[in-house]
């Protein structure tokens, strides 16, 4: 579910302008007319969602009332460890942070995004409407204000922006408390993040012994504040609410915390420590670190059908890289080892997170220490696998494809179905009020009841594409069963397709491996229609078996353009007479492969390794080889998380990249 | 899996018949009958289990009661909790336990939940179908579907209330030596008081629609034996007591009046009075015992019927008695959550000791009785559980010997339908009752 | 194929479903009934065939799915399966028995000859019923619902999906997955209590921890699951000792491979404890004894 990028952000967003020097700021609200906050926001007709004791901690949820909110409650924390306890009596933030944030209501466990319905004649997709009942979050620290920034970053600033999360953030008023106290786990004054509150909150409280020192930090916090019963706070007060956060930043300066500085470029450098084996034994891949943490944004689809499948509503569902299903393709997933599972979160939060959305991942709140089940500690591990500091590996830029989006999957008709092989399929979708596809893009595809797959654009036609579909699960099944005149739900194109541009004047090598001739097709059509801008262009097909090579009826037309086709299967029958062996085997046969030569490559992850190591080899360097990749999709616009990458997604950055983009994170297990 | 019919032996009628029904369907677990009658008499009667033996008696030893209690859920689908209900008591009484009295309530009200998803159950899907020539529940629903519905409308409601006090109906985790591992909030339980309205509207229909089925005639009076309490329907607590009044006893001592025993012919133990007469437990025996503690919507149900004798003497009213058993639990289960604040504490700490722990509650189906030795641990050193099923074979059997030779006139077809009928009406757990068996199977070759 | 032929495919004779249970509690088939808003409509897309639980009419086969619940604890149990498999398009085990043997597998893995010898007097009586195994122990199994009992919202989406035929959502996840999604409080880190959850596959619904709670395992292990790690975790926290790890395995799921050699040590030790035949059961039980002899 994603929208357009919001051309203005929500007014919490804006940077506190200089308070007007009559105002009463800062102010003072007594503790006892804490009550009238929480009735002035119930009044505009927010939820107040506020902290509350249950289940033996200090959670959130819906408060309708003063009286449920803690009082003289402080927690200890350690790893692996919460416990509550007495701290200052009547103090009414008197603690840390909790196991939830406010992430639980921006960005909610589970919404639905869209249902889909069959038709008699087809099928209709409709985008589902977030939920629309405004917010109030009281006593958000200063760390969970840096995750929703960082949240924003995410969802609201890339691309593409989440249109459920950018109705529910937009929608929030937010009053902020400075904390004046501090947990073991706490290390913000190490990320920067706090303790003290700057920008974000519409009003900032600083708890003292008698109440709250108020300032406010966007207009709607400025109204609010006139609507409390407060007076202007007296040196004292102020002295003592600075007090309080600087005893509590002094605390978090004690606590072990983060060597932030470089620490992408040690991370990235230390794919290969053995410290990432030993973890493993003690991380339980249990995903708690995951799900507590404020920022982390990755999600799956579920759906959710009738007894007929006639209606089927898709949820989007927080998801963690910590489990294997996380990044499983069809045949296997990419990351079966707890080891690769825990540097990909690590990595990620800590390293490439910064390359793809210009901050840290982390916020320094500590969940994910406190809240793990046997205490792993992230600041240990990065001060045992990133020690301190060496120089910065310099990043490479990321130029992302520009994404227009439709909000979710639109109807599009099927006009023709035609067998490939014995599981292969070529459906040519009509393709009306969408951009037309370059060469090497995707789309996502869905029918009612089943997940949308992501699916490589095979063939461009002035109004309609052709997609080239193996049955690989039910749901490309399902699809490779569509007739002509059924419908699809599309979404698309999306990604970074072949860059054709580049290869103008160039000799080019083509290699694919089964179905990945699918996404190179469009790329030797375009060259094929314009021959004469392009050097030699050497085609090396290889397929498992004669029955499964694909597009056989236009080889020929692709020699007669002037395309060199040379084939080779695994395995032969008695009546294949061509050559035999894996692809690569045809560079065996081949001259040598001129300077400057492009190569595109697609095909199993496997082939495609050995394939660059061969073209290596023949002297290409590796920003000459381009390859495509295959990765867990469920949204396809880069706000899912499945197919992050390093610093990439898969889907929004690539799917093809060149061998020096990728650097570490091709053919390395585990990414 | 195994074909159940009737054939008449020998090709000539009345002779000699010989019912084998080879799998009993629309009762719990896998069970066989086998009635021969020769001359009109029967001279062979025998309800045969051939569920495997799991063995729990065995399965518990060693283990701590808080486990004892997840272990001895997994004895029966349909009643885990009669089995929760009859080992925390036991534990609770052997430690010395005092509960909280909204816990009391709280467990009175899970209870409930149970008897009405087991009562709903077997009234609408299991038994009904005997009385109206359908199948089963779903062929039921093929003629009158308002009726299913009503009674699966009332089952899920049965178990809500389990899954709401329990987190789920079969197998729920709640339940804690010392009372609960967490109460739930008022707005929690407050959340059944539509269902539990309209509970009480489709119980009070169903005894309308099952009083007024066509029944057999039978006259089979038995001793009837069920829990007796002070001030309530009996469900957790009370004394042993009988119809013919020679039973008095704590429902701690079942062992000083009752016996299991190992009866020729039959693979089964049974259980009888330790002066070898067999008795019934049950929704009969408890509506027989302890009319006057119905709730008065329940009383005045079963006044309007006025079968109140008959459900004491004809097995086939079995029916009505789960009927009227529906309206009293889904109305006290009304008033448990119109009147319920929440405990100080869902569950009061306890000391483990040696000793024994031993009680009896009123599951469905009726009586069971769990029994155990403790060591200084506090853990289980040793364990009998009786459950109902048990204690009725000899019931049913003794019905069989006498109801049987009534249908002999019959085609061969329609009187296996009356047999199966008759066992039907005692809701037989075979599930339960075999998984007591310290005996293994003799299957038929 | 054109639109309106596989509109007709669709409608397509109802698939004939049939349900059967070994070693068990009724429980997991119970759970098919329990849908109860589904239950109807359900009959209505699928035809039972063969329910002994719910229903008189009986089949002998073939069936397009069967849900096969409990363990198999007896040879004729051992050669009915392989001819009800040979009868069945689609078979599928339905709960902890089922899928991992059940509670009941724990007899699995003591020395029987003593452990019949110490109970029993006539060891030979249950030579039949020496251990309880899986259904996948014995034919191939297609699919599995994990749990004691099944989660019926996985049974119901089970159904549908094979009545859609996409393939069913049941995530192989711990169990941590969904208490977090549901907002819950981890017992572990916030009360001191041992849960299996991080190493036990979702589907429950996280039940457990919502009832203050540790989850014990009834959906049994997910992949990757860790019991070392957690192990160590625990007896680090000073939360249970190793013995007392090892019990918390010797549950419903107990035989599952990642937890077999946990819940093996504890049941051996449990043994230790029993009290094999005090002498007030004989004076309960006479003639029992009696007929043993």
């Amino acid at each position: 579910m994603t929208t357009a990028r919001p051309t203005a952000l929500p007014a919490s967003l804006s940077p506190a302008s200089h308070p007007d020097p009559d105002s009463l700021e800062p102010a003072f609200l007594e503790r006892a007319d804490l009550a009238a906050l929480v009735v002035a926001l119930r009044d505009d007709g927010r939820a107040v969602i506020g902290p509350t004791v249950r289940d033996g901690a200090v959670i959130l949820d819906e408060i309708t009332s003063v009286d449920e909110l803690p009082v003289g409650v402080r927690e200890t924390q350690a790893p692996g460890h919460y416990r509550l306890g007495d701290g200052r009596p009547d103090r009414i933030f008197d603690f840390t942070v909790g196991p939830m944030s406010p992430k639980g209501w921006t960005f909610p466990a589970r919404v639905p995004i869209g249902t889909a319905r069959r038709t008699p004649d087809g099928a209709t997709f409709s985008a589902a409407t977030p939920d629309a009942r405004p917010l109030a979050f009281l006593g958000v620290r200063a760390c969970e204000l840096a995750a929703l920034d960082v949240q924003d970053r995410v969802l609201l600033r890339g691309p593409v922006a989440d249109h459920d999360y950018d109705a529910r953030r937009r929608s929030a008023l937010i009053v902020s408390v400075e904390c004046t106290t501090a947990a073991t786990t706490c290390f913000c004054t190490s990320m920067g993040t706090g303790p003290e509150v700057r920008d974000g909150a519409d009003l900032v409280l600083t708890e003292t012994t008698a109440g709250f020192v108020v300032r406010t930090g966007s207009e709607r916090g400025r109204d609010l504040l006139a609507r409390l019963p407060v007076r202007p706070a007296t040196d004292l007060e102020r002295d003592e609410a600075a007090g309080g956060v600087a005893e509590a930043r002094a605390a978090v300066s004690a606590n072990a915390g983060v060597a932030t500085t470089g620490l992408p470029g040690r991370l990235g450098a230390a794919l290969d420590h053995p410290r990432w084996a030993e973890v493993a034994e003690r991380c339980l891949t249990c995903g708690n670190c995951t799900l507590v943490c404020p920022t982390c944004f990755c999600t799956s689809v579920e759906q959710v059908s009738d007894l007929e499948g006639t209606e089927t509503t898709t949820n989007r569902a927080w998801a963690s890289c910590f489990s294997a299903e996380f990044a499983a393709v069809a045949g296997g997933t990419f990351r079966s080892r707890p080891q690769d599972r825990y540097r990909q979160w690590l990595t990620h939060k800590f390293s490439t997170w910064v390359d793809q959305f210009g901050t840290s991942g982390c916020v320094g709140c500590g969940r994910c220490v406190t809240w793990c089940p046997v205490g792993i500690d992230v600041r240990e591990e990065l001060a045992a696998i990133a020690p301190p500091p060496r120089q910065a590996l310099p990043v490479l830029p990321i130029a992302p494809s520009p994404v227009p989006d439709d909000a979710w999957l639109r109807a599009a008709r099927v006009l023709d179905s035609r067998r490939e092989t014995d599981d292969v399929v070529t459906m040519t979708v009509a393709w009306n009020d969408a951009p037309r596809p370059r060469p090497g893009q995707f789309v996502m595809i869905g029918l009612p009841g089943y997940p949308a797959a992501p699916i490589s654009v095979s063939r461009v036609h002035d109004a309609a594409i052709e997609l080239t579909i193996r049955a690989a699960g039910p749901a490309t099944t399902a699809l490779t069963r569509l007739g002509p005149g059924e419908e699809v739900g599309r979404r698309g194109p999306l990604g970074r397709g072949w860059p054709v541009e580049r290869m103008v004047g160039r000799d080019i090598v083509i290699v694919a491996g089964g179905i990945g001739l699918a996404p190179l097709r469009p790329l030797i059509d375009s060259i094929a229609a314009d021959r004469l801008q392009f050097g030699a262009v050497r085609i090396f097909l290889g397929a498992r078996t004669p029955r499964d090579r694909l597009f056989t009826a236009e080889l020929a037309a692709w020699t007669e353009a002037g395309l060199l086709v040379d084939e080779t299967v695994d395995r032969a029958g008695a009546d294949w007479l061509g050559r035999v062996g894996v692809v690569t085997h045809l560079f065996d046969h081949s001259e040598r492969i001129p300077e400057g030569t492009i190569a595109a490559v697609c095909g199993p992850e496997r082939m495609m390794e050995a394939t660059a190591d061969v073209l290596r080899s023949r002297g290409l360097t590796d920003d000459r080889i381009l390859v495509t990749l295959e990765r867990h999709m469920d949204c396809g616009v880069g706000l899912c998380g499945h197919c992050q990458l390093g610093r990439f997604f898969v889907c929004r950055d690539g799917p093809v990249f060149s061998l020096a983009e990728l650097g570490d994170a091709f053919g390395r297990e585990g990414r | 899996m195994h074909g159940g019919e009737g054939h008449a032996a020998g090709g000539t009628a009345t002779v000699e018949r010989d019912f084998d029904i080879t799998q009993l369907t629309r009762v719990e677990g896998e069970g066989r009958l086998r009635l021969r009658l020769r001359e009109g008499r029967v001279v062979e009667a025998r309800l045969n289990i051939f569920e495997a033996p799991r063995y729990f008696e065995q399965l518990v030893v060693g283990r701590r009661p808080d486990d004892v209690l997840d272990i001895v859920a997994r004895i029966c689908g349909i009643c885990p909790v009669a089995y929760q209900m009859s080992a925390v008591h036991a534990f609770e009484s052997a430690f010395g336990v005092e509960i909280d009295p909204v816990v009391r309530s709280l467990r009175r009200l899970l209870y409930c939940g149970e008897w009405i998803e087991s009562h709903a159950l077997h009234v609408t899907l299991l038994h009904a179908p005997d009385y109206l020539g359908v199948e089963s529940g779903i062929a039921l629903a093929a003629i009158d579907r308002p009726a299913v519905e009503r009674g699966l409308a009332l089952k899920k409601t049965g178990n809500q209330i389990v899954a709401l006090l329990g987190g789920r109906p079969i197998h729920p985790v709640s339940v804690k030596v010392g009372g609960f591992s967490r109460a739930p909030r008022v707005v929690e339980l407050e959340t059944l008081k539509v269902a539990l309205d309209a509970a009480v509207k489709q119980s009070l229909e169903i005894v309308d629609w099952v009083a007024g089925f066509e029944t057999p005639a039978c006259h089979e009076p038995a001793r009837l034996v069920a829990l007796r309490h002070a001030s309530d329907y009996p469900m957790n607590e009370g004394r042993i007591v009988s119809t013919d009044k020679r039973i008095d006893i704590a429902n701690t001592d079942w062992s000083t009046t009752f016996e299991e025993r190992q009866v020729e012919g039959t693979n089964a133990l049974q259980s009888h009075t330790r002066d070898g007469q067999p008795y019934q437990v049950g929704p009969s025996a408890r509506i027989t015992l302890a009319r006057d503690q119905l709730h008065p919507l329940a009383g005045a149900a079963l006044e309007k019927t006025g079968l109140a004798d008959e459900i004491r003497v004809n097995p086939f009213r079995s029916i009505v008695a789960r009927a009227i058993e529906l309206v009293h639990a889904a109305a006290e289960a009304r008033d448990i959550v119109a009147g319920y604040r929440p405990p100080d504490a869902a569950s009061v700490p306890f000391d483990p000791r040696a000793g024994s722990a031993s009680w009896a509650t009123e599951a469905p189906r009726g009586l069971l009785f769990h029994d155990y030795r403790l060591d200084e641990r506090g853990r289980v050193s040793w364990a009998r559980i009786v459950p109902p099923t048990s204690q009725n074979q000899a019931a049913i059997e003794a019905a069989l010997i006498g109801y049987a030779p009534r249908v002999l006139d019959l085609p061969d077809d329609e009187a296996r339908v009356r047999i199966e009928q008759l066992v039907r009406a005692y809701d037989p757990c075979i599930s339960c009752a075999t998984h007591f068996l310290d005996v293994t199977v003799e299957r038929e070759p | 194929m054109p639109a309106t032929d596989r509109a007709q495919d669709r409608a397509m004779s109802r698939p004939r479903l049939g349900v059967v249970k070994f070693a068990s509690c009724d429980g997991c088939q119970l759970t098919l009934l329990d849908l109860e808003d589904e239950l109807l409509p359900i009959t209505d897309r699928v035809e039972i065939v063969e329910f002994a639980e719910a229903t008189s009419a009986r089949s002998s086969g073939p069936y397009d799915l069967l849900l096969v619940e409990g363990s198999i604890s007896t040879p004729e149990q051992a050669h009915e399966i392989v001819e009800l498999r040979r009868q069945t398009a689609k078979l599928v085990t339905i709960g902890a028995c089922a899928t991992a043997g059940g509670i009941q597998a724990l007899r699995n893995v003591a020395d029987h000859d003593a452990w019949r010898a110490a109970i029993y007097p006539e060891p030979a009586w249950i030579e039949s019923l020496a251990t309880a195994t899986p259904i996948a122990d014995h034919v191939t199994v297609d699919a599995e619902l994990r749990g004691c009992p099944i989660a019926p919202g996985q049974l119901k989406e089970f159904l549908v999906a094979s009545l859609v035929g996409r393939r069913p959502q049941l995530p192989d996840e711990a169990v941590c997955m969904e208490c977090k999604r549901a907002g819950r409080v981890c017992v572990v880190v916030a009360s001191g209590e041992a849960c299996l959850g991080p190493v036990t596959r979702t589907g429950c619904g996280a039940l457990c921890p919502a009832y203050a709670r540790g989850c014990y395992a009834c959906f049994g292990p997910r992949e990757s699951a860790n019991v070392a790690g957690l192990r160590q975790g625990f007896v680090a926290a000073s939360l249970l000792t190793e013995a007392e790890v090892d019990e918390r395995f010797a549950g419903f799921t107990a035989m599952a491979p990642a937890f077999a050699p946990s819940a093996s040590a504890a049941a051996l030790s449990y043994r230790e404890g029993a009290v094999v035949r005090p002498s007030t059961d004989k004076a309960a039980r006479p003639e029992v004894d009696d007929a043993r002899r």
